[in-house]
């Protein structure tokens, strides 16, 4: 048991060090000059006086609150348009076409009509984080919400289910497991789209402290920014997998063990 | 005598621009409270006429005519249980929360021998345990009427022959009318009380199996007399 558990730890904890170690290193021999890449100690600092002013966590909080909101409304649509289709098959050809075509269209490209449209506050940096995180999400519950066995569905309709007990109690669940890949991607997808977000005329949040220490030449802060990102992103990923795990346990994969 | 009647059921499918006739007017009785079996190539239509009798599917043409209400159950040729629930939750897949006997579900589900199982997930489970989950799903739902198509043709011989004699003790115990597919003639004479002869989309000929069920042995002079009469029937 305690074996097994230093066995789960060790390997991403020695990988996580030797990249530290690395950068350690490359900066004492002095490869780079410190404007390129500052020392780990040059961004530790940064980042504990970041934290002692609070602006950090005040970052991170509402980078935080972005994501999880435009995910949020990103997964509602995916999840009512992927229903739609699997409910009224008909109705797929009315939208599929538009999404696709949507689908290829870059996020930052939309920022100047997104700005005229809906101005420089909250509702552009929402719209951004739900159109880079809404297509992955929508692919992924399409396929869960078609790709059910005729013959499972059959079972029900053997027992005179009706059409709303066999999308619950066999589309749905059926579906679940590639909804929540999709998720996990989705949320991926929204936590790398907050830089172009807060590129947005913002003054609060990770991508603006990031765009902000690049105009200010203060690399040691980009960085604290990027390691800050992908921890809180790790975290949220590694909450939802714990929730998802507590949820469904047992049930076949769920694509975020 | 009670029982559903089938009369000139016809059934084409449309493959490639052709039409494909797959049952041509079929004709036939199936007695309540008996095992009906239907005994036929691979192919000649034995699904699809159980299928159309269970009401999964409409025929072109005929008559599907039951003498007294009923409820379907069908055990499928695949086993067809939801991956997401477990044993126990399969079995109960065809009933409503309200309706859930759990005393009568774990009596079913001992009857199957699945009771160290309950909460194990179909991935967990053996091929044959499966199917037996499969049957126990369809006896919970309490049917008048079980349709199995070839139930037990995924399992080894000795799974096989200790699956035939359950069935035949679970519908002694339940009385349920059961119409059986099957193309092994050894299982027919195992388990019927009337073998109808598919061929071809026809019922070639009809068979009373009048044996007592628990004392069947295929190796006895009638029931190879029996078989022969089968066999040459089957015989184009
Ligand atoms: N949905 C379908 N669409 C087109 N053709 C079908 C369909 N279902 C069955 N058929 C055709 O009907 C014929 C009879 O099929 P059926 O499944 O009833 O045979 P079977 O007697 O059950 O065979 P087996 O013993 O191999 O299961 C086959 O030729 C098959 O190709
Ligand atoms: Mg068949």
């Amino acid at each position: 048991m305690k074996n097994s558990k230093i066995g789960k730890i060790l390997p991403p904890l020695i990988g996580i060090l030797a990249l530290f170690a690395a950068w350690y290193f490359a900066c004492a021999a002095g490869i780079f000059n410190a404007y390129v890449l500052p020392s780990p100690q040059k961004v530790y600092s940064s980042f504990l006086k970041m934290v002692k002013s609070g602006e950090l966590l005040r970052d991170i909080g509402i980078s935080l609150g972005r994501v999880l909101k435009g995910f949020g409304i990103a997964f509602f649509i995916a999840f009512i348009l992927g229903m739609f289709r699997s409910l009224i098959p008909a109705a797929g050809p009315y939208f599929e076409y538009l999404i696709h075509f949507f689908r290829y269209v870059p996020p930052l490209s939309m920022i100047p009509l997104l700005i005229l449209w809906c101005g420089i506050r909250e509702t552009t940096k929402t719209v951004i984080i739900v159109l880079a995180s809404f297509f992955p999400m929508y692919l992924s519950i399409v396929k869960g919400f078609t790709g059910c066995d005729q013959k499972l569905i059959e079972v029900g309709t053997s027992f005179g289910y009706s059409k709303a007990r066999v999308f619950f109690r066999i589309i749905l669940p059926n579906a679940l497991a590639d909804i929540l890949v999709g998720m996990r991607t989705g949320l991926g997808y929204a936590w790398r789209a907050i830089i172009g977000a807060e590129m947005v005329a913002a003054s609060t949040g990770l991508g603006h402290m990031i765009l902000f220490a690049q105009q200010t030449s203060r690399t040691d802060k980009v960085i604290v920014g990027i390691i800050v990102i992908g921890f809180v992103g790790l975290v949220t990923d590694r909450l939802f997998g714990w929730l998802i795990h507590r949820f469904f346990r047992g049930m076949a994969g769920n694509g975020w063990d | 005598m009670a029982g559903i009647r089938l009369i000139g059921l016809e059934k084409n499918y449309q493959v490639e621009e052709r039409m494909l006739q797959v049952l041509r007017g079929i004709d036939l009785q199936i007695p309540e409270k008996k095992i009906t079996v239907l005994l036929g190539q691979s192919g000649c239509g034995k699904t699809t006429l159980l299928r159309l009798t269970g009401g999964l599917e409409k025929p072109d043409a005929g008559e599907i005519r039951f003498d007294t209400g009923h409820k379907t159950a069908f055990v499928f040729q695949e086993p067809r249980l939801m991956p997401w629930k477990n044993v126990w939750g399969n079995v109960t897949f065809g009933l409503r929360k309200e309706e859930i006997d759990e005393d009568a579900i774990h009596r079913i589900i001992t009857t199957v021998g699945l009771s160290e199982f309950t909460r194990a997930y179909p991935s967990q489970l053996s091929g044959g345990m499966q199917q037996r989950c499969a049957i126990a799903r369809a006896l919970a739902y309490e049917p008048s009427f079980i349709m199995m198509d070839e139930p037990f043709a995924a399992l080894d011989y000795f799974t096989r022959g200790q699956m035939q004699k359950e069935l035949l003790r679970v519908h002694a115990q339940t009385g349920s009318s059961i119409l059986f597919v099957t193309h092994s003639i050894d299982e027919a004479l195992t388990l019927a009380d009337k073998i109808a002869i598919m061929e071809n989309g026809v019922i070639k000929a009809e068979v009373e199996v009048p044996m007592e069920k628990r004392q069947r042995d295929l190796m006895d002079n009638s029931f190879i007399d029996l078989k022969r009469k089968i066999l040459l029937l089957l015989d184009r």
